[in-house]
């Protein structure tokens, strides 16, 4: 069980950089590689907080969820909305990502930096298994996240517009909604998102420059596995990235964990090519 | 006819000049190297490294720099590498192997042969930059060693001033029997040192007659090891070998205290050299259960010792030059001018060639004033430092200063 707690864990991770991928995806038809970094930056502003300043938990949470969103405010003021074309979006996204990298770097230094729980830092048991509390907080927030933004696009007038011009932008523009106004709302919520998590990413996977780097491969096969613009299927995504990794880590090698993780993507791909809850859509001409 | 005469004319000029650029350059390039030969009044040595590289290869690339750039003062102080003041130029290649080879092919074009190149690491670094040295007949000292550095057939001129994964292995086996484990596991990552690390150390273990229960290997990019040690711990060993450089040590000594294993870990040098490990709580996890049962592998250097004179004023030169930011294990660049010296006062010379065949000489290494290693053992068989076991202690975490930790 110990496994699978860690496995569920890694994968709540991962699923929460996809939930980024696709707000982005939902409301620009585009993907912000540098969503990883985004979640990176908060687990230093974190340690900033928590351990430099030493401040309360709700006030480092604030300052996160400031700090983050400013920062893909940035980005989307000069990575996104100059460039026309979304196959563009994705080399300005990923220069962003590297100057976040870059940036990160000069600011807290290269060596990883622990970013302290405010929950227990004790290992509990639980089903049988050993977890760290701030793994079972990543699982429940995960799936805290993806029921409140589902609920989100389905009963309030925001997650309609946003639904409505994700399938359509001149139909929704046409219906009075401001796309730009509200691409650019999504692209800083998932900033302020970032920001938030990275109080409870940090603790798991410390704050480290090379973060962002090891969970942007991962999370967009969540987004893939899932669906592209699944908020529930990043859910699905990071359970089985997460658990297949792990699996495959101890029963077949650690050489054939990501091995295993991209033939369970192809397999599902072939299977669904829009991922597990995306529906293909044929087009009449 | 008069404008073919001139194109033909403009042709052989252009032609002409080339050549003589041609020319130009080269002799630029042995003037360059003019501090190598007999009338030059300098010698020259760049210095590789990752200056703008990103994680810890930074702080490893300017405690490299620094210790170049202080055994050269050294050397200097001491009347320099046969009677020529020691120059050293640093450049920075970010620790990356493709800007290392533009960087360097610039600079040889520019400034013409250095006498002498170090780099700072990284092994990828090496390979792709040994190659161009030898085509230049340039004497480099490596301290990222890859598969064929430390082979004089490969690379004549090159010697390996970091110790080879085999060197290592001899002091895990020393220790391993000293402590009476008759059984160990091993995890490394799977980058190319870990990966000759897992190699070389079961070989060598499995030679002393420790049994060897398991060997896994870790993505270096993966967040959590928990499965890996999960299969260890199932075969039971009595004591865990660990490689990890970076946050994956953070990764997994939380993996091992999640699992509750309570099993003596022993070390392997990159770890320490992360600084998670040196630094007390909240920063770190120096005096915690997490590394309670911890013992890491690192030279006689990197411990502070009052009474090691050659090493104190090795690290108070350096300090005096600029902040030491990693562990004197990245500090080799160091001991590669007092070995030059050495070679330089052997051979009565100063060219490539020379100082290679005086480096292979035991009475070289007898002579040079080395502080980080207290014995290179170059032979013409191996350019690869060749240490014993005693080269190594094994010590728990404590804090670090000046690139030392404070025991």
């Amino acid at each position: 069980m110990t496994l699978i707690w860690g496995g569920l864990a890694l994968g709540a991770v991962y699923a929460l950089v996809a939930i980024g991928y696709n707000i982005v995806f939902i409301s620009s038809k585009t993907f912000n590689f540098a969503q990883a970094q985004l979640m990176m930056v908060g687990t230093f502003v974190a340690y900033t907080g928590l351990v430099t300043l030493r401040l309360p938990v709700f006030v480092v949470a604030l300052m996160a969820v400031a700090a983050v969103f400013l920062v893909a405010a940035i980005e989307e003021r000069v990575a996104i909305r100059p460039v026309k074309e979304p196959e563009a979006v994705l080399v300005t996204t990923l220069g962003a990502s590297m100057l976040l990298d870059g940036v990160t770097q000069l600011i807290w230094g290269p060596q990883p930096l622990t970013v302290p729980f405010f929950g227990s830092d004790d290992v509990m048991s639980l089903f049988g298994g050993q977890v760290y509390p701030v793994e079972i907080a990543l699982i429940l927030l995960t799936v805290v996240i993806v029921v409140a933004l589902s609920l989100l696009a389905r009963r309030t007038l925001l997650g309609l517009a946003l639904l409505g011009m994700a399938e359509d932008r001149e139909a929704a523009m046409l219906r009075g909604v401001n796309v730009r106004r509200l691409a650019f709302g999504a692209f800083a919520f998932t900033g302020a998102l970032a920001g938030l998590l990275g109080l409870f990413v940090g603790p798991k996977t410390f704050a480290v420059a090379t973060l962002g780097a090891s969970l942007a491969l991962k999370g967009f096969v969540v987004v893939a596995i899932g669906g592209f613009g699944s908020i529930p299927g990043t859910l699905v995504g990071g359970v089985i990235v997460g658990l297949v990794e792990a699996l495959a880590a101890r029963y077949l090698g650690s050489e054939y964990a990501n091995i295993s993780v991209f033939a369970v993507l192809v397999v599902i791909l072939m299977a669904r090519p829009s991922g597990l809850f995306v529906r293909t859509q044929e087009r009449t001409v | 006819m008069k404008g073919r005469l001139s194109l033909v004319a403009a042709v052989v000029a252009g032609t002409a000049l080339t050549l003589a650029g041609c020319g130009s350059s080269g002799s630029s390039g042995s003037s360059g190297s003019s501090g190598g030969e007999e009338g030059g009044s300098s010698y020259r040595v760049l210095v590789l490294g990752g200056v703008s590289a990103e994680g810890v290869l930074a702080d490893n690339a300017k405690t490299s720099i620094v210790a170049a750039k202080a055994g050269a003062e050294s050397v200097n102080k001491n009347g320099g590498v046969l009677g020529k003041k020691v120059e050293v130029t640093v450049v920075d290649d970010g620790g990356k192997p493709t800007v290392a080879v533009t960087k360097l092919r610039e600079a040889l074009a520019k400034d013409g042969k250095p006498d002498l190149v170090l780099n700072s690491g990284p092994s990828t670094v090496a390979a792709a930059t040994l190659p161009i040295l030898k085509q230049n007949n340039i004497l480099s000292m490596n301290i990222g060693p890859t598969e064929d550095s430390f082979n004089p057939s490969a690379f004549p001129l090159n010697f390996d001033l970091s110790p080879s994964a085999a060197d290592y292995a001899k002091g895990f086996v020393a220790h391993v029997k000293e402590k009476g484990y008759k059984t160990v596991g091993i995890i490394h990552g799977s980058s190319a040192f870990g990966v000759t690390f897992g190699k070389e150390i079961e070989k060598a273990l499995t030679g002393a007659g420790i049994s060897v229960v398991g060997t896994e290997e870790y993505d270096v990019a993966a967040l959590d090891m928990t499965p890996q040690l999960q299969s260890l711990q199932a075969k039971k060993p009595d004591a865990l070998m660990m490689n990890a450089y970076g946050s994956p040590v953070g990764y997994l000594l939380k993996s091992l205290q999640k699992l509750q294993w309570d099993v003596p870990v022993v070390a392997d040098i990159s770890v320490a050299t992360t600084g998670l490990i040196s630094s007390p709580p909240p920063n770190g996890v120096l005096g915690t259960d997490q590394v309670k049962n911890l013992v890491m592998e690192a030279y006689g250097s990197t411990v502070y010792d009052p009474a090691n004179t050659r090493v104190k004023e090795a690290v108070d030169t350096m300090a005096a030059i600029d902040a030491i930011p990693a562990t004197l294990v990245m500090a080799y660049n160091y001991d590669a001018l007092p070995l030059v010296a050495a070679a330089a006062q052997k051979a009565g010379a100063v060219d490539a060639k020379a100082l290679a065949q005086a480096l292979e000489d035991p009475a070289v290494h007898e002579k040079a004033v080395t502080a980080m290693l207290p014995r290179y053992n170059f032979t013409a068989q191996s350019h690869s430092p060749n240490v014993d076991e005693n080269a190594f202690v094994f010590i728990a975490p404590s804090t670090i200063k000046n690139g030392q930790y404070q025991k």
